[in-house]
């Protein structure tokens, strides 16, 4: 489903993606971790289609289609969708009118009529159980206010009312409280299917006792340097990042 | 070896039109006090000249091309007004209307009320039917002194709207005062002139509309003078929707009395060249004003806010805030003055001026002045002026919506700030179809 071969990419001319490569299939989870700075929100960016980042080299392809030439509109139409690290508060804009506009914006690229503002509702209600979010939330304005784990839970429910194909999690965990990190994490395992696929970016174990990944990676210095299973995130957990560094530093 | 020798001061020409004007309403005009303010006035209008950059209250506002346009003072029109109203989002409104063309009143496409609380008239009328009213406010609240063109409009004036709401009565609906300016046959030069009067206690609702019809250049220099007495309320929405041949001047003063609350919006919606003064004089204690605005400009638009809010008296609160989109080559000045008299302890002031340029052509002056002599006082402002921001715009095209649809959801929650303080749906209206179509 999702190819990304040799990517290199910068910001302001500072280099932070330096050749990664991994490819994802319907059906897996696949959790990066990575000491801070490492580059992992920047891959996600560069995947939703951030403007700020420069692709200097390679590619990405999603269901065969090159991703990187895509509108960020196009590639989240296509499936692409983005829990963000931080997301952004966007006071004036209601929540429920945001996601009518996006749900309908699908759909009509799909082909589809506009959903009925009775199934709309009902679709809402449904999600809003599946991460336990409170209905007040949905009246306010997108995010404003929100407390951050508010904000998290946020994105999980707009990424169950979108339904997408490949599901970014960006430290979707940092911030929530334990209840609520196993509620959003159930609403991640009840979207999992063998049609989409989840890249799930996290410091820590604990959300992958609850999420159980395919393929762990550990991105350092912009490039996967160590990939393997569930297990390779617990000895992470327990020896931390510097043996992983002194590998690379090894192997230069 | 130019023709430097011959070159005239920017509307020599009108400015002798003018003085010709006056004398002709002189040679026919009685010896009255109505006739000796309009002297004193004119010879204040021509003590101080017509207004150009090189006064600092004009700094960036060149009305140049208006003076120069060749205007002629007519009543006469084109057909179509009716039509122009009948299009008006407005019209749909259940509401009392004077429509006034060139300044010139038309009873046909009026609707008053009868005779009652609501006094609804034109002004050369109200002037013989409700003299002791008349005499006692007119020219009252205005300054002339340094306001060149109110001089002008109080010795020359059109006509315009009287509007009287009687003691501690409510109007039963709106009032509409359209304001027209027909360029279709010439280019019209007009100087409506408005006189309301909410009385104690009393509530009223006003509106005043300016439109614009016909390809020719119109000036519009309107002068709208309100007095809010004792304990009463008003809301005042000013909406500004003209062609890019229109010229328009509006100052408006509101006179507070003690007690009294207002709400004012003005939408600057189009129009070539838009010049706005909101003067609010608060004479009494626990005075409320709420100011706010929103301009939306594109092509060559220029609109240019200049307000002034005067708390003379102590215990007052005002709350101003200005936004404007800008678009293309388009220009808005702001300028905001806040005066805190000696005696105007506990007072609160607050002013804002926000605004987001789409285009890297697009400009905008703005100033907060702020004037304070009290010293229990708190009083905050700010400016802004940026590009719509990109992490928000980032977000929503994340999530599958086009930018352009992305832009309207951002600059519709822009507007609506302002959007929410007008208390009429219709107008609303105006506001969102406004946006989509100068963003699209
Ligand atoms: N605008 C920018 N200008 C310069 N450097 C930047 C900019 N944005 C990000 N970076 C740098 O890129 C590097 C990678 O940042 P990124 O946010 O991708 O890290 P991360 O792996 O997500 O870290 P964390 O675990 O702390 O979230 C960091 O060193 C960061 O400082
Ligand atoms: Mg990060």
């Amino acid at each position: 489903m999702l190819k990304i071969n040799n990517l290199h990419a910068e910001i302001e001319g500072k280099k932070i993606l330096n050749g990664i490569n991994l490819e994802v299939k319907p059906g897996e989870v696949h959790a990066i971790m990575g000491p801070n700075g490492a580059g992992k929100s920047t891959l996600s960016s560069v995947l939703a289609g951030r403007a700020d980042y420069t692709v200097t080299e390679g590619s990405v392809e999603l269901d065969g289609k090159d991703l990187l030439e895509m509108a960020p509109e196009d590639r989240a139409r296509e499936g692409v969708f983005l829990a963000f690290q931080y997301p952004v508060e966007i006071p004036g804009v209601s929540n429920t009118n945001f996601l009518k506009t996006a749900v309908n914006e699908k759909r009509k690229y799909q082909g589809l009529e506009p959903m009925e503002a009775t199934d709309f509702l009902k679709l809402m209600r449904e999600k809003m159980e599946l991460v336990e979010m409170d209905k007040s939330l949905t009246s306010r304005s997108l995010n404003e206010g929100f407390s951050g784990g508010e904000k998290k839970r946020n994105e999980i429910f707009q990424m169950a009312m979108l339904e997408p194909r490949l599901g970014i999690l960006d430290e979707t965990d940092s911030g929530l409280d334990i209840d609520a990190l196993r509620l959003v994490s159930n609403g991640v395992n009840k979207l999992r299917s063998d049609k989409n696929a989840f890249i799930v970016i996290t410091h820590y174990q604990r959300l992958l006792d609850y999420i159980v990944p395919d393929f762990v990676h550990v991105l350092y210095k912009g490039r996967i340097v160590k990939s393997g299973d569930a297990n390779l995130a617990k000895e992470l957990e327990e020896k931390g990042y510097d043996w992983i560094k002194a590998e690379v530093a090894a192997s230069i | 070896m130019s023709g430097t020798l011959t070159a005239k001061t920017p509307g020599a020409e009108f400015l002798e039109s003018l003085k010709s004007d006056f004398a002709n309403y002189l040679a026919q005009a009685g010896d009255t006090n109505f006739v000796n303010q309009r002297k004193q006035a004119f010879d204040l209008f021509l003590n101080q000249g017509l207004p150009t950059p090189a006064h600092e209250e004009w700094k960036y506002t060149n009305l140049r091309k208006a003076y120069e346009a060749n205007l002629a003072t007519t009543c006469l029109q084109e057909e179509g007004i009716a039509d122009l109203l009948a299009s008006s989002v407005l019209n749909g409104l259940d509401a009392y209307k004077l429509v006034f063309v060139n300044g010139c009143f038309q009873p046909q496409l009026s609707a008053l009320p009868q005779a009652g609380d609501l006094v609804l008239l034109p002004l050369s009328e109200a002037r013989k039917q409700n003299a002791a009213t008349f005499d006692a406010h007119f020219g009252k609240y205005i300054p002339l002194e340094g306001y060149s063109l109110n001089a002008l409009n109080t010795a020359l004036m059109s006509d315009g709207a009287f509007v009287q709401i009687k003691k501690n009565k409510k109007a039963d609906k709106p009032v509409i005062l359209f304001q027209i300016s027909d360029s279709s046959l010439v280019n019209a030069f007009s100087q409506p002139r408005n006189l309301v009067i909410v009385e104690e206690g009393a509530d009223l609702h006003l509106i005043e509309s300016f439109l614009s019809n016909g390809n020719g250049t119109s000036f519009t220099n309107a002068v709208t003078e309100v007095m809010v007495d004792k304990n009463a309320h008003l809301e005042h929405y000013k909406l500004q929707r003209q062609s890019d041949t229109t010229y328009l001047n509006h100052f408006t003063q509101i006179h507070q009395e003690a007690d009294t609350s207002i709400n004012h919006v003005t939408l600057t919606l189009s129009g070539n060249m838009v010049r706005n003064n909101l003067h609010f004089y608060m004479n009494g204690r626990n005075c409320n004003s709420l100011l706010y605005g929103l301009y939306i400009t594109d092509g060559n638009e220029f609109v240019d806010n200049h307000t002034r809010v005067d708390h003379a008296m102590p215990d007052c609160f005002s709350d101003e805030k200005y936004k404007g989109i800008l678009k293309d080559q388009s220009t808005a000045v702001f300028n905001g003055k806040i005066m805190v008299h000696l005696d105007a302890q506990k007072t609160n002031a607050y002013q804002r001026n926000q605004n987001i340029l789409l285009s890297k052509d697009a400009v905008v002056n703005t100033k907060p002045q702020l004037e304070i002599f009290a010293d229990d006082v708190k009083c905050t402002h700010g400016a802004t002026i940026g590009q719509l921001d990109e992490e928000p715009l980032f977000y929503l095209r994340s999530r599958g919506i086009p930018e352009n649809e992305a832009r309207k959801l951002l600059l519709n929650a822009f507007a609506d700030d302002i959007a929410e303080k007008i208390r009429i749906p219709e107008l609303v209206q105006v506001l969102e179809d406004e946006i989509a179509r100068k963003i699209s």
